[in-house]
């Protein structure tokens, strides 16, 4: 079927009123949701989760596609606003989008960051519509072990590219697969790692796991810091709109952060930490007003910004195509398939594909809906900010354990979430970063799936994942990557010169 | 190596924490044992995977201790020093034990009487000071939760006390 027929008919279910109304809701709760400080889009996506729940899977997905967008349109007016970045890709828009709203500046930077990510977005929309269904094409060859070694990659980019250590990365993401293992194995029916307690047999759910890293541990880690430190909001004067001059400065970033986060945020060493922190440098480089980065620059929100948008449609293209997650929100949106037995990967395409085009239509609908909303009605958001913390975080832990709850009635369910969320406290007071660890809960069974698969078809032989030209090539680029960021002081160390401090740090946690 | 004495604290809790890390590599390699090898042939069996998780975790938590002993990273130490320094407990610990009161009073009490009462009391101890703005908003914020949850969206919300009354 040709793309264009098939994007026609997504348009047409996603245009039904029905369909309309899900994504003007998604893009509204996620805004909402997004715009709370220290909510990333990850945490939005897991609390609205249950919400979908008695919803047919495409109205759901509908939804799900507005959510995840707006938490992303919400995240950037807090970095922004309050210097809280929702989540570590926002955290280069902190930079110079909190400068300029001290500086009075905060209409253009809200204005450059909804508009870069509207056209950021919808560029990167149009480059999956064309490019997702040739890889679904192409993965239809992949075989087991390649799908291992892509989840190596996975792993081993989160843990060496996230966060300021190779060591408490790969310790988050052991922790996580810690977890993922737990429960009834599906091959042999046998209890892992439950210790005897009935409710472990399930496993523990990613929901569970989610909100208890994200919203528990967030909440109590600011309640251990509340009554010292008190954040300020800066009041935005004037319209959120551009003066010539900072629309003339934007669109070059605009286009060239899109370029860059797109094509890098489809890898599945994915994540849009690297392609904002690309962006900013660029920009400050290519500047001429390079005297300004610092003190609130306008090319150093929009370039990040539009990379961070681009880079978040990007990672749709491997969960989409290969069913393989690159960022805790894509990990949790994964999830949701499954809660409608729907598996993504290269079958997606063929068995549902009115689902498919109908979620990817609903893309470009609800970019739309979410300039609509970020421009005009920015003050509305901008009032949320002015929520009396304490207010805030209790409810945060009010819908936590809504969501939680209401996905099984159980209360044990929502122990073991507020222990996580003790867990999730102890990380972040610590420096481990969070991220990695929703990442292995999914991704471990995935991969032990998949290598069992791949033993089994080569007989119990190891050799396998490395004489399969594929693999071995997907496995040499996860070596690369671990070696990558200590490339700088190996080299000064080969030229014989006193090697630079540390490695190439990207992003801070998720 | 002049502030060894703020990273002191700090580098106490990393070591703490590595051997939190190893002792969850020996859960994972004890909870291993118990697995029971299943019937029939498979390539790899169930135990692999916990097993390989245990390894990783044990040898992860070692690497931890000696990166916070033998040579001690003390940016990280000073950061965590600055994060202990900066908080306390009595507020964490307070908030949670009323997130366990909440959750278990969910069930018997309902979730609008629970909800009215668990988030003042939140509020509360995180620093508000005005507990009838509080009491209004979490009121009003429970019944249109759950109006919309059991009407609208299908879910089941415990009514608990307020059964009586409730449509």
């Amino acid at each position: 079927m040709d793309v264009l027929t098939s994007l026609a008919g997504g348009f047409a279910t996603a245009l039904q009123p029905e369909y309309l109304l899900f994504a003007a809701a998604g893009v509204t709760l996620g805004t909402l949701i997004g715009v709370l400080p220290g909510i990333g889009p990850a945490l939005t996506v897991a609390l609205l989760l249950p919400l979908t729940y008695s919803f047919d899977a495409t109205g759901a997905f509908i939804m799900f596609a507005g959510i995840y967008y707006g938490g992303m349109y919400g995240g950037s007016t807090t970095s922004i606003l309050l210097n809280t970045p929702g989540e570590s890709a926002s955290i280069v828009t902190t930079i110079e989008g909190f400068q300029m709203a001290k500086a009075g500046r905060g209409g253009p930077a809200l204005a450059t960051a909804a508009i870069g990510s509207f056209v950021a977005a919808t560029i990167s929309t149009v480059a999956i519509t064309f490019f997702a269904p040739v890889v679904a094409q192409a993965a239809l060859a992949f075989q087991p072990a390649d799908y291992f070694a892509l989840m190596v990659v996975a792993f081993v980019s989160v843990s060496a590219l996230v966060g300021r250590s190779l060591l408490r990365g790969a310790t988050s993401l052991f922790v996580g697969l810690l977890i993922g293992v737990i429960g009834i194995d599906v091959l042999t029916g046998q209890a892992r790692l439950t210790f005897g307690v009935t409710e472990l047999l399930d496993g523990l759910d990613i929901v569970v796991v989610a909100v208890g890293l994200f919203a528990v541990g967030e909440a109590l880690s600011v309640a251990a810091r509340l009554r010292r430190e008190q954040a300020e909001v800066i009041a935005v004067k004037g319209r959120a709109w551009m003066s010539r001059d900072d629309f003339r400065r934007s669109w070059p970033a605009w286009i060239r952060g899109a370029l860059i986060g797109f094509p890098l945020g489809s890898l599945p060493a994915g994540g849009a930490e690297i392609p904002t922190f690309l962006s900013y440098n660029l920009e400050k480089r290519l500047s001429k007003h390079p005297e300004e980065f610092g003190t609130g620059a306008i090319e150093g929100v929009a370039g990040p910004e539009a990379a961070n948008n681009a880079a978040f449609s990007g990672v749709l293209v491997p969960l989409l195509t290969l069913g393989l997650p690159t960022s805790a929100t894509a990990a949790i949106m994964l999830a949701a398939f499954q809660v409608y037995n729907l598996q993504p990967g290269p079958l997606l395409f063929q068995n549902s594909p009115e689902l498919v085009w109908a979620l990817i239509a609903s893309l470009y609908i609800g970019n739309v809906m979410l300039l609509a909303l970020n421009l005009p009605l920015i003050r509305v958001w901008i009032k949320i900010l002015e929520i009396p913390r304490p207010l805030l975080y209790s409810g945060i832990l009010v819908f936590a354990t809504l969501g939680v709850y209401s996905a099984a009635n159980s209360l044990i369910d929502v122990l073991f979430m507020y222990g996580i969320g003790v867990l999730g406290f102890f990380m972040r007071r610590l420096d481990f970063p969070v991220g990695p660890v929703v990442l292995g809960v999914i991704l471990g069974p995935l991969l032990e799936a998949q290598f069992r698969r791949a033993m089994s078809i080569s007989q119990g032989d190891l050799s396998v994942f490395v004489t399969r030209p594929l693999s071995a090539v997907i496995l040499t680029f996860a070596v690369a990557v671990v070696i990558v960021p200590y490339l700088p002081r190996i080299i000064a160390r080969l030229r014989g010169r006193r090697s630079p401090e540390g490695r190439l740090v990207f992003g801070e946690d998720d | 190596m002049n502030s060894g004495n703020d990273a002191g604290q700090g580098l106490l809790e990393a070591r703490l924490a590595s051997l939190v890390v190893v002792g969850l590599g020996i859960v994972a390699l004890v909870g291993a044992t118990q697995v029971g090898p299943g019937a029939g042939y498979v390539a790899v069996g169930p135990v692999v995977m916990p097993t390989i998780i245990g390894l990783g975790l044990f040898g992860l938590g070692m690497l931890l201790l000696v990166r916070a002993t033998v040579r001690p990273d003390l940016d990280l130490a000073r950061r965590v020093a600055a994060e202990a320094a900066a908080s306390e407990w009595r507020t964490p610990g307070l908030t949670l034990g009323a997130l366990v009161a909440y959750a278990a009073a969910l069930g018997p009490v309902g979730y609008i009487l629970a909800t009215s009462a668990f988030l003042p009391i939140a509020a509360s101890i995180l620093g508000s000071r005005r507990p009838v703005r509080d009491l209004i908003v979490a009121v009003v914020l429970s019944v249109v939760v759950f109006i919309g949850f059991t009407e609208f969206l299908g879910v089941r919300l415990p009514a608990g006390l307020l059964d009586p009354i409730l449509p």
